[in-house]
């Protein structure tokens, strides 16, 4: 190895110094400015559908346990939110008696909750959701694909969708019941 | 993407099964390179020091991940204490199993050096395993990219950090066993080690999708990354001015 002196040692750090830094700040994520639940009605600045806090939340067409389709888009107006999960996740099942819930809490007032069942069989879900008395309604995600254009790397993952359609709050992992229902109830309040 | 093994009832978490093989390779990879190192003496050091890294490398994993996803963090506290292999960070387990460590070894005086020596020349093998898993959860995603190595993971093109960090794992390996043939002061192959670590974390963390974030969109990793190799390179500069002989 080649020896150092002390003061090449020295500009060697710095170097490391400057250009780490350098690379650090060059590299930074930019904020995109997410709309921030604090502000209720604050325009939504991203135009682009992505499954982020302040992006309008990616459209998608399901099938419901009865084998209807329903679309994401002939929601708009209601506080929607979606919740992705599958039978043989442990927490996605300890959340749902909670979402349960906020669904009968809130349903009257304009809430509504998609629970977009992960390459599941019909069957399955349907008899998880009869057994554990859930009234919401299920979509199946056969294929994964709404998974995947939502991204839930980890289950459960909820999205919290305005009246507008717009992704007000992600989160992912279980749900406390507090945050479902100060969440819903900030976005109720939001003029439709 | 294989995130789940179905094994009967069962479902394993991959990316869990291979932290845990590694972290078992590790420990029978230890044991090994000290005894070679530093004889029966050096081994049982080794040994009785596996379980305070790993449980600071544990606490610390989950502290940092906690801290820097506060906002889901903060209001369910238990999710500190939850049974979740992913929701770790590795800059928080590396900095947490190093001080446990050493808290370790300032209560039982143990000279520290030697075995830091022999977890810098396992560590990264531990690491390419682990990488493993991550590329089968689909843990430490990457970015979008158009390059034409690109794997498919959530729906889009991405950089595999995983395979990333994986090659970075076995060229730190490799670098650190070359280094290892010289008679470097003891210390100086951890030192080593915890530079390679730094330039990997200040390099990769931006390619990754996942990356924890601190004030103005810096991604913390990076931070920690160039205080590793800033650390180690003051370590060396102090050891060269007291002993010429040893970095020769």
């Amino acid at each position: 190895m080649v020896m150092l002196r002390r003061s090449q040692w020295d500009i060697l750090m710095l170097a490391t110094l400057v250009v780490g830094i350098g690379l650090i700040v060059l590299s930074r994520v930019r904020p995109d400015q997410p709309v921030s639940l604090a502000e209720p009605g604050a325009a939504s600045v991203a135009t682009v559908p992505a499954p982020r806090e302040g992006h309008p939340a990616p459209d998608f067409t399901l099938l419901d346990l009865t084998g209807q389709p329903v679309q994401l888009a002939d929601l708009r107006g209601q506080v929607i939110l979606i919740n992705i999960w599958a039978t043989w996740c442990p927490p996605c099942r300890a959340e749902m008696p909670m979402i349960q819930a906020s669904y009968e809490e809130y349903r009257d007032q304009g809430f509504t909750v998609l629970a977009v069942n992960s390459r599941e069989e019909a069957a399955t879900v349907a008899g998880y959701m009869d057994a554990s008395g859930l009234t919401f309604p299920a979509l199946l995600d056969r294929d994964g694909t709404v998974s995947n254009v939502y991204q839930a790397r980890v289950m459960p993952s909820s999205f919290f969708v305005d009246r507008a359609g717009v992704i007000r709050a992600v989160y992912r992992g279980p749900l406390a019941r507090s945050v479902i229902a100060g969440t819903v109830e900030q976005l109720l309040a939001e003029a439709p | 993407m294989y995130p789940l093994i179905p094994l009967g009832p069962l479902n394993l978490s991959s990316g869990g099964l291979l932290l845990l093989l590694g972290i078992m390779v590790g420990m029978f990879l230890s044991e090994r390179i000290a005894r070679q190192r530093g004889g029966a003496e050096l081994a049982d050091q080794v040994s009785s020091l596996t379980l305070p890294v790993l449980a600071g490398a544990l606490v610390g994993g989950r502290l940092w991940y906690g801290l820097f996803n506060w906002d889901l963090y903060g209001r369910n506290p238990g999710l500190f204490v939850a049974l979740r292999v992913a929701d770790l960070a590795w800059a928080g387990a590396l900095i947490g199993g190093m001080a446990s460590v050493w808290l370790w070894c300032r209560w039982r005086r143990c000279d520290l050096a030697p075995s830091a020596d022999v977890a810098a020349l396992t560590l990264p093998l531990v690491q390419a395993i682990a990488s493993l898993g991550l590329l089968l959860s689909g843990e430490a995603f990457g970015l979008p990219t158009a390059l034409p190595w690109g794997i498919p993971l959530f729906g889009t093109i991405r950089h595999p950090t995983q395979i990333y960090l994986m090659l970075a794992a076995l060229i730190s390996y490799g670098i650190l066993q070359l280094l290892a043939r010289r008679s470097l002061a003891p210390g100086a192959l951890f030192a080593a080690y915890l530079w390679l670590q730094g330039l990997t974390m200040l390099l990769l963390e931006p390619l990754r999708g996942d990356a924890l974030l601190t004030v103005f969109g810096l991604r913390i990793a990076q931070i920690v990354g160039l205080g590793l190799m800033l650390g180690a390179m003051r370590w060396g500069r102090k050891k060269i001015q007291l002993h010429p002989d040893y970095m020769r």
